[in-house]
């Protein structure tokens, strides 16, 4: 059973990769016209500029507008080695690629700090300002003018077009290789995560930051390389081929062939690198406008049925509807180059989001269903969530530390210490400061004054991933999970110490063994929660129960020295609520320092050690939870000054709010 | 380089900086009410242009062209929001980015094919008669574009504040989910701003088709400059843009007077990517909290 699940996997899924590139390999040596090969070669180099582009617009899920440019600038900068400095193809496609890595980390660190439109127009002013200096720096790039390069040696070997063809797609295969591995590692995961919840992502000690600028960088990287080929395989460069219409045609192909898929990348490829011809001859149009149609009617009718909207049916019916109008109408074809891109674009992205081959592949999973790898068995829970002593030292000590918002002090002056090995509960009327108090202990906000110290060491503030490398995690009480990642991944991308390889071997495919291991202990966190079962299910299909835990599950993978529960027991069925206590039990058996926020006070006084109130900002009680029920200024701040009237409004919203009576 | 000739390029290239602010001014229109902007706001100027100096053509007298080529320019603007933007918005996706691009290529195309891709002149009854003022040339049209701009700014501004319909805007700005459980349609508010919008990038076409020509490409470059006066200035802050505007159309002239004209976008773009890494929310923008 084990093996045959491993030989399908094999046949079908790498059977498909393998058997794709050797049929474009071999095709030249079947067709022998130098226009097909013209035709392929071109597939081949928008295939690695695709797959470069997908990094960012699929993976990270960012319209980015640079990598026209960066194709350009790759082509500029091999086309200038080759031809001044006579340096052979592996030299320039390297110098190529390392360049528009170069520019892309620059143009990154800066721009991904941005999200959505900032980020499409800090790229999109990138490729005009690149296109103004390929234009206006003529002693380098001869500008408008155009620069001719005659094909430089491969280690001494004159390529003819064949041979050149083998190498753009050896180098695609490469890539392909390479995306491959990255993707299934924990860099794959990080990307997903951040854009899924860039807040957890941080959280988590993942760094947004880096990975985007490294996601980024790479894709840029990419399209270095693709533009050495480029200019190697026309021979010919000028500024205004890099400019904004090559940006859309690019994104139509990523968008076209699928999101984040390499297949995708591959399609897409294919098919920009045939538009042109598409639109060379009016019955090709008409017949592909014709297909289009039908494929819209198909989807459109498909969508009625499941109720996605009049709009996403219709609209690409539409659109496509003007094409094969167009195509009886429009005499040349060619001069609407731009509206049939748009037409085209328009239906994919409003009617088929995920693509052809996103579309594809779905259909294809409902056919052959291939099983995904076996799990290893859990690693053992001693290992991966070391037990500690508690040594009664102060783990957390917060320094009359407030936070204001404007004029609102939701922290005003508290000054907290946390015992090593205790559960300390935090609890207070809603809007007394407990998120915010949390949101800046957990660094997702910088303290307006004081400070706070973790084991002695003062803490920065405001800054969320050093806190989670600190050794504090938190759970969110609006949950923050990765929610299109299985329940597996969204704790294996918060492990912390377990990727330690470094990203050139995870490239070649060396971080296999590192992963399992990371299966393992993520497996061996699930199963702590009860979700061992789930470990394949996406987290956003988890009841909302199991979402809590999983949650829980995810900041244990961080083996802090810290957690913090924000209201885990939030919205939580009877039965759940058991089932967490008894969570939260054997966490704290394991020696773990848990801060606990939360509303239910049963929970509170089980569980708690000690127990702070707060109240406007400030903290009104400090003790035992038994203590704490009696207080008088805690039963003021929750039931109002006159004991008898309970306020309405905290009664409708929280009854459980209320401490019991003594 | 004699004085003269510095101040004058930095006076007119301000009085074009103007032209931006108002564009400008449009995206901040809907990124108010919807967080979102169109991208393809240049074709919008463009398109509006052509359709006047089209009504121009038929023998229309101006001041019957202007309105109406405000109307077509709104009228394009809720096509935008209906076709690219609000599927985006109720996805809470940022579709809307592409979907906009898309939507100003195939208007770029339509334009293309429909009018010719040559650079036509745009009559005006407006003098480009030189005077001077305080020893720098001006022209009737520049200051025409001045007044327009800040004439039709005020206007809106007027409209947000002092109508029912202007108070729904600023509502759904302030907060959608609770204007619409006010009963005030935020799908609505957003349609109206993006005829807002429409209908300023129109203004912004008739002011500067006399001095720049019509052409397909005519707003390429002007919208990717008021892109960057959007960015610095902040997309929230109305009159900000102004200020902006003027500057960025000052350093380009001076530019494209000492780097050469082909240098001239460059302050722009440089600008524009300078903010976005020092100062995300612009000059004039407020700072966001994140909530968790």
């Amino acid at each position: 059973m084990f093996k045959r699940v491993i030989l399908q996997r094999l046949v079908l899924v790498r059977g498909a990769e393998t058997a794709l590139f050797v049929v474009l390999g071999a095709l030249p040596l079947v067709e022998h016209s130098p226009y097909a090969l013209g035709l392929l070669t071109l597939l081949a180099i928008y295939g690695v500029v695709l797959i470069g582009l997908d990094i960012t617009v699929g993976y990270l899920g960012q319209v980015n507008l640079a990598q026209a440019a960066m194709l350009g600038l790759g082509a500029y900068v091999a086309g200038i080695a080759a031809t001044r400095y006579g340096v052979g193809i592996p030299l320039a496609v390297l110098l190529s690629g390392g360049f528009c890595t170069a520019i892309g980390a620059v143009l990154a660190l800066p721009a991904l700090r941005l999200e959505g439109p900032q980020f499409a127009l800090a790229t999109l002013s990138f490729t005009a300002l690149s296109a103004t200096a390929l234009n206006e720096l003529e002693w380098l790039t001869n500008g408008a003018q155009g620069l001719s390069i005659t094909r430089p040696l491969l280690l001494g070997h004159a390529l003819d077009a064949r041979g050149f063809f083998w190498l753009c797609i050896a180098i695609l295969a490469l890539v392909w290789l390479t995306m491959r591995n990255l993707m299934t590692s924990q860099w794959g995961r990080a990307f997903e995560a951040l854009r899924d919840s860039p807040i957890a992502t941080d959280a988590m000690g993942v760094g947004t930051y880096r990975h985007k600028v490294a996601g980024f960088a790479f894709g840029s990287g990419l399209g270095g390389v693709a533009g050495a080929l480029y200019a190697f395989n026309f021979g010919y460069l000028q500024p205004q081929t890099f400019v904004y219409e090559l940006t859309v045609i690019l994104l139509l192909g990523v968008v076209l062939g699928g999101r984040k898929s390499l297949w995708g990348a591959v399609v897409g490829a294919g098919l920009v690198a045939l538009l042109p011809n598409l639109l060379s001859s009016h019955r090709l149009f008409g017949a592909f406008s014709a297909i289009a149609f039908v494929l819209a009617v198909a989807s459109g009718v498909r969508g009625l049925r499941r109720r996605t909207g009049a709009f996403r049916a219709l609209a690409p019916i539409v659109a496509t509807l003007t094409l094969v109008a167009g195509s009886f109408l429009v005499s040349n074809i060619e001069d609407w180059r731009k509206a049939i891109f748009a037409l085209l674009l328009f239906s994919v992205v409003v009617g088929m989001p995920e693509g052809l081959m996103g579309f594809a592949s779905a259909a294809l999973a409902r056919l052959f269903r291939v099983t995904p790898p076996a799990l290893p068995p859990p690693a053992a829970l001693d290992l991966v969530l070391p037990a500690r002593a508690p040594d009664g030292t102060i783990l957390l000590k917060l320094e009359r530390l407030s936070r204001h918002f404007g004029g609102v002090r939701a922290v005003d002056g508290v000054d907290l210490a946390v015992t090593a090995g205790t559960i300390h509960g935090l609890i207070g009327p809603n809007g007394s400061g407990k998120s915010t108090l949390v949101n800046v202990v957990s660094g997702l906000y910088a303290p307006s004054s004081g400070g706070l110290r973790l084991r002695g060491a003062p803490l920065r503030g405001g800054r969320p991933v050093a806190a989670a490398r600190a050794g504090i995690a938190r759970t969110f009480q609006n949950l923050q999970l990765f929610g299109g990642m299985t329940a597996l991944d969204n704790v294996m991308v918060a492990l912390r110490g377990a990727w330690r390889v470094p990203l050139p071997f995870v490239l070649l495919g060396l971080g296999r063994r590192e992963e399992l291991r990371g299966q393992a202990a993520a497996l061996a966190l699930l199963d702590l929660v009860g979700l061992g079962d789930e470990a394949r299910t996406r987290a956003a299909d988890l009841t909302y129960g199991a979402q809590r835990l999983l949650e829980i599950a995810r900041a244990l993978a961080r083996r802090p020295e810290l957690l913090i529960l924000d209201e885990p027991a939030a919205g939580l069925a009877q039965p759940d609520v058991h089932r967490l206590l008894e969570i939260i039990r054997r966490i704290h058996e394991r020696g773990i320092t848990t801060v606990l926020i939360e509303h239910h006070m049963d929970v509170v006084s089980e569980l708690c050690d000690t127990v702070t109130v707060l109240d406007g900002g400030k903290v009104i009680a400090e003790g035992p939870p038994a203590d704490i029920k009696r207080d008088a200024k805690v039963i003021t701040a929750y039931l109002g000054a006159d004991l008898g009237a309970v306020d309405p409004g905290a009664a409708a919203t929280a009854p459980s709010d209320l401490p019991r009576a003594p | 380089m004699p004085l003269s000739i510095v101040v004058q390029i930095t006076v007119s290239g301000a009085l074009m900086g103007l032209v931006y602010a108002l564009i400008a001014y449009g995206f901040q229109l809907t990124y108010a009410t919807s967080k979102s902007l169109n991208f393809g706001q240049g074709e919008l100027v463009m398109i509006s242009a052509f359709v006047s100096l089209t009504l121009l053509d038929t023998g229309l007298p101006y001041v019957a062209v202007v309105p109406l080529g405000i109307a077509a320019g709104a009228l394009l603007g809720v096509v935008v929001e209906r076709a690219a933007v609000r599927l985006a918005l109720q996805q809470k996706s940022e579709g809307w980015i592409l979907l906009t691009i898309i939507v100003g290529l195939f208007l770029v195309s339509f334009a293309e094919n429909v009018w010719g891709r040559d650079d036509r002149p745009f009559p005006t009854p407006i003098p480009a008669d030189p005077i001077k003022i305080a020893g720098v040339d001006v022209t009737w049209l520049e200051i025409s574009v001045a007044v327009g701009v800040l004439a039709i700014m005020t206007l809106v501004e007027v409209f947000k504040r002092w109508t029912l319909l202007g108070k729904a805007f600023e509502a759904v700005s302030a907060d959608r989910d609770a204007a619409e459980l006010m009963g005030i349609s935020a799908t609505r508010t957003v349609t109206l701003s993006y005829a807002l919008s429409g209908a300023v990038a129109a203004v912004a076409g008739i002011l500067v088709s006399p001095i720049t020509t019509v052409g397909p490409t005519m707003a390429a470059a002007l919208v990717l400059k008021a892109f960057s006066v959007a960015v610095v200035a902040g997309l929230q802050s109305g009159f900000g843009v102004v200020l902006v505007g003027l500057v960025l159309g000052a350093l380009e002239g001076l530019a494209s007077l000492y780097l050469g004209s082909g240098w001239r976008e460059t302050p722009g773009l440089v600008l524009l990517i300078l903010a976005l890494a020092v100062r995300p929310t612009g000059l004039f923008g407020k700072a966001i909290i994140r909530k968790v």
